[in-house]
């Protein structure tokens, strides 16, 4: 099973503004892009015995979750997101050495012996006053949330 | 030969790149990004340094990458004038597309991956000084210009993104057919080899600098301007045991380089 930790800061969020900014004043959104929001998501695969995921995802959660700043909501397998916002999943597509970090800390450090593998992405939440949402966020992942070369985008949808 | 050193929000090596300039026997003013761009056209060449551009929000270079200075540098690297973009302004040139200048994006510089002996023994920040080779010869490059191939200079580095990538499997043949790889990563011998430590961030073909097909348009991840002189180079380092701190540094032929390079196009 999949635990994931859908991960908002509590702070106003700096990098969320400055993108937002980019797209409504460099890059031609101004009429588009009402709004745009960013989570961090940490997906994690543990054994399908565990009994009690939202027990464990607290736990984890401690682990990788600094709640001084941050927020988290824990789901576990299915991931719903808010009506009249278009999800857009960013990841690396080569290899990510901060996941393999926490996946080792987690399991050799921490005693997760569970964890089977973790995950980690950006979602970025966006806001569209367009005939097609998904084809323009898809668009604006093109343009400037993704470089190609080592990341990925998928519309959650 | 006046150029304009570009500084964005939370670039950070403005001032001893505008010294290492001059130095060379360049003019020039530091060009804020917020200036009207059309004013950029009075310059000879343009060098964007290192730093944080907008504090790597997003990813490196990837926002000043849209700024309207950034359209109207392109506009000048068409006209030939010479662009050299070190560290953080390597990411915004490939950001840009700028370099390798093939249209749209061709590369990332993605985070540092040090591997030995086929383990990845470390990732991420890594500050050393480092030795390039130069791979093209004289002339190729507005800012390799009077560095012949097979040249060795040295110069620190520092940064956590310079690992060149490409999901394009035919780019490292062009690049390599169109002598668009200017500068490897190599030992004090002019060795090149794959791995860490002389390979410092698991750039494809530990590559450390290239240029678009023109070659007025140079991005590199060390800082010549942090090897210009000689009171920068390490206590170890000849040049610096001679006695004369102010004497030139391997870096200051970056520099030099754009100047010869103004010099000869115009």
């Amino acid at each position: 099973m999949k635990i994931n930790l859908r991960v908002s800061l509590k702070i106003p969020d700096a990098e969320a503004a400055t993108v937002k900014n980019t797209l409504r004043r460099r890059m031609g959104y101004g009429a588009v892009l009402e709004d745009l929001r960013r989570e961090r998501l940490w997906s994690i695969e543990v054994d399908d015995s565990v009994l009690d995921p939202e027990s464990l995802a607290r736990r984890l959660a401690r682990e990788l979750v600094n709640e001084n700043k941050e927020s988290y909501k824990a789901t576990v397998d299915s991931i719903d997101f808010e009506e009249g916002y278009v999800p857009v999943k960013v990841g690396l597509r080569i290899e990510d050495g901060e996941a393999i970090s926490a996946q080792k800390r987690l399991r050799n450090r921490l005693g997760f012996d569970m964890v089977r593998s973790v995950e980690r992405s950006s979602i970025w939440k966006l806001s569209l006053r367009a005939d097609d949402p998904e084809r323009t966020a898809g668009e604006i992942a093109e343009r400037l949330l993704i470089n190609p070369h080592k990341d990925f985008y998928e519309i959650m949808r | 030969m006046k150029i304009a050193v570009i500084q964005f929000p939370g670039t950070n090596c403005e001032h001893e790149t505008l010294v290492a300039a001059r130095s060379s026997g360049l003019s020039g003013e530091l060009f804020r990004w917020n200036r009207p761009a059309e004013e950029l056209s009075a310059f000879d060449g343009y060098i964007i340094p290192g730093g944080f551009s907008y504090q790597d929000r997003l990813r490196a270079g990837a926002i000043a990458s849209k700024e309207p200075v950034m359209d109207a540098l392109r506009e000048e690297a068409e006209r030939g004038k010479p662009i050299i973009g070190i560290c953080n302004g390597f990411q915004i040139l490939t950001e840009s597309g700028l370099l390798p200048g093939l249209g749209g994006i061709n590369v990332a510089l993605a985070s540092n991956v040090m591997v030995s002996k086929g383990e990845i023994v470390r990732r991420g920040f890594y500050c050393a000084w480092t030795t390039l080779r130069t791979e093209t010869p004289a002339r190729r490059c507005s800012g390799s210009f009077i560095l012949n191939k097979g040249d060795l200079v040295s110069m620190p580095l520092a940064h956590a993104e310079g690992n060149l990538v490409t999901a394009d499997e035919d780019l490292m043949e062009r690049l390599n057919e169109e002598d668009q790889i200017v500068f490897r990563y190599c030992d004090e011998g002019g060795r090149v080899e794959r791995e860490f430590p002389v390979n410092v961030n698991g750039s494809l073909e530990s590559i450390a600098g290239i240029c678009n097909p023109e070659g007025n348009v140079l991005g590199l991840m060390p800082h010549p301007e942090r090897s210009s002189f000689a009171w920068q180079l390490p206590p170890t380092d000849s040049a610096k045991s001679a006695g004369d701190m102010t004497a030139p540094g391997p870096g200051r032929r970056i520099f030099e380089s754009m100047k010869r390079y103004i010099e000869v196009m115009r």
